[in-house]
């Protein structure tokens, strides 16, 4: 065998493997090289006989096992099995408490929603309210007594004062800086 | 005895599936399957036919535990195998030895003990035994348990292409090891060895 020959070996041999792994037969170029080169064609009679003989041998190597294990491991199994079962019911049990707890969460939040937004509703009402608060209360106090009352509140003293101070400085700033704010009167 | 017959001739997937469902004495019929087939693929992981027992023992508790969980479109073999490959890493990185030399383990050997070994050189595992750990794992799932690459590669959590390496090496190895056996066999005079591989 020239030594360009064996330098290629080591292709064939992962070809022929490779057959043995898909259980195809060997390309042509293969065939050809392992009837020159003795060792890649004992490399393909040993992949080709490989699967035959170990299945041979696995039932003999087999047959020579001793069953005290399998015996050993069934006998284990009902204690396995109890405590799959013991794990199952501690499983139910959680699932009853789930069953009571769920609802009963349910109905707390509901009447913590509930509460929430009566709170919120009220405070935002409060908030929007003028001086003269609800509406419906303006129609029932809708007596000139009570308005005059009201009108003289300290409230509204104080809203006329802010609404001078307010006229008099646009005053000023119109005749000072010479710009007109609001609509056009002249 | 009508109810054995019907047990033997289910398929793997149809007792695991028979299983999940609740028939629990069925596992012993996969346990009597299996247990051996999974003590020779384990026989690498570690020192003593002990520590093999209690890994196939776990491989098997552990199984039965999730059984709801098999999935019937795989094959069984392949679950049960992935299991076994998973305990054994555990528990090697739990106790932290690895067989280093497996033939150092045993003591001078008896004359009958003699006799069963040269019985057992004669069977190719026993020779397959001597390689590599993952060599070994390689041959016996794609051998013994007529495994696709692909199953091999899920198995073996590495990539087909790596099983094929390994498949490769696996073979050549085996080739060198036949040879030495021919050439030892030849020298002591006990077998013709005209051919390299007149072991086959």
């Amino acid at each position: 065998m020239k030594r360009r020959g064996k330098m290629f070996c080591t292709v064939y041999k992962w070809l022929i493997s490779q057959a043995a792994d898909s259980g195809k037969p060997v390309a042509g170029f293969v065939k050809n090289h392992t009837q020159r080169c003795d060792s890649c064609r004992e490399f393909a009679q040993l992949c080709e006989t490989l699967k035959a003989k170990f299945a041979q041998d696995k039932y003999a190597i087999l047959k020579n096992y001793d069953e005290s294990l399998s015996k050993k491991i069934i006998s284990a199994l009902p204690r396995e099995r109890a405590s799959i079962s013991g794990r199952q019911r501690i499983s139910r049990k959680s699932l009853a408490r789930k069953r009571v707890l769920v609802p009963s969460l349910a109905a707390a939040f509901l009447v913590v929603a509930i509460s929430v937004s009566i709170i919120f509703i009220a405070v935002h009402r409060s908030r929007d309210m003028g001086p003269f608060g609800h509406p419906s209360e303006l129609v029932s106090a809708a007596s000139p007594e009570i308005l005059l009352v009201k009108a003289e509140s300290p409230l509204e003293t104080e809203y006329q004062e802010l609404k001078k101070t307010l006229d008099t400085t646009t005053k000023f700033l119109r005749s000072y800086l010479d710009f007109h704010i609001g609509p056009q009167t002249d | 005895m009508n109810r054995n017959l019907t047990v033997k001739h289910l398929s793997d997937e149809e007792l695991a599936s028979r299983i999940a469902a609740g028939a629990c004495s069925l596992f012993e019929e996969l346990v009597s399957r299996y247990s051996a087939r999974l003590f020779h693929f384990l026989r690498h992981r570690t020192e003593t036919d002990q520590d093999i027992e209690d890994m196939v023992q776990e491989t098997f508790l552990k199984a039965f535990r999730s059984i709801d969980r098999f999935n019937p479109e795989w094959k069984f073999s392949t679950w049960l195998y992935t299991i076994a490959g998973r305990s054994a890493i555990s528990r090697h990185r739990s106790n932290k030895k690895m067989r280093s030399n497996p033939t150092a383990a045993s003591s001078i050997p008896g004359p009958e003990e003699i006799v069963i070994q040269k019985q057992e050189s004669q069977n190719l595992w026993e020779m397959a035994n001597l390689l590599p750990e993952k060599e070994y794992e390689a041959l016996w799932l794609h051998y013994a348990e007529d495994m696709s690459i692909k199953e091999i590669a899920r198995v073996t959590k590495k990539k087909p292409v790596s099983v094929r390496v390994l498949l490769y090496r696996a073979r050549l190895n085996l080739a060198k090891r036949i040879d030495q056996s021919a050439f030892s066999k030849k020298i002591a005079g006990t077998a013709p060895a005209k051919h390299k591989l007149s072991f086959l």
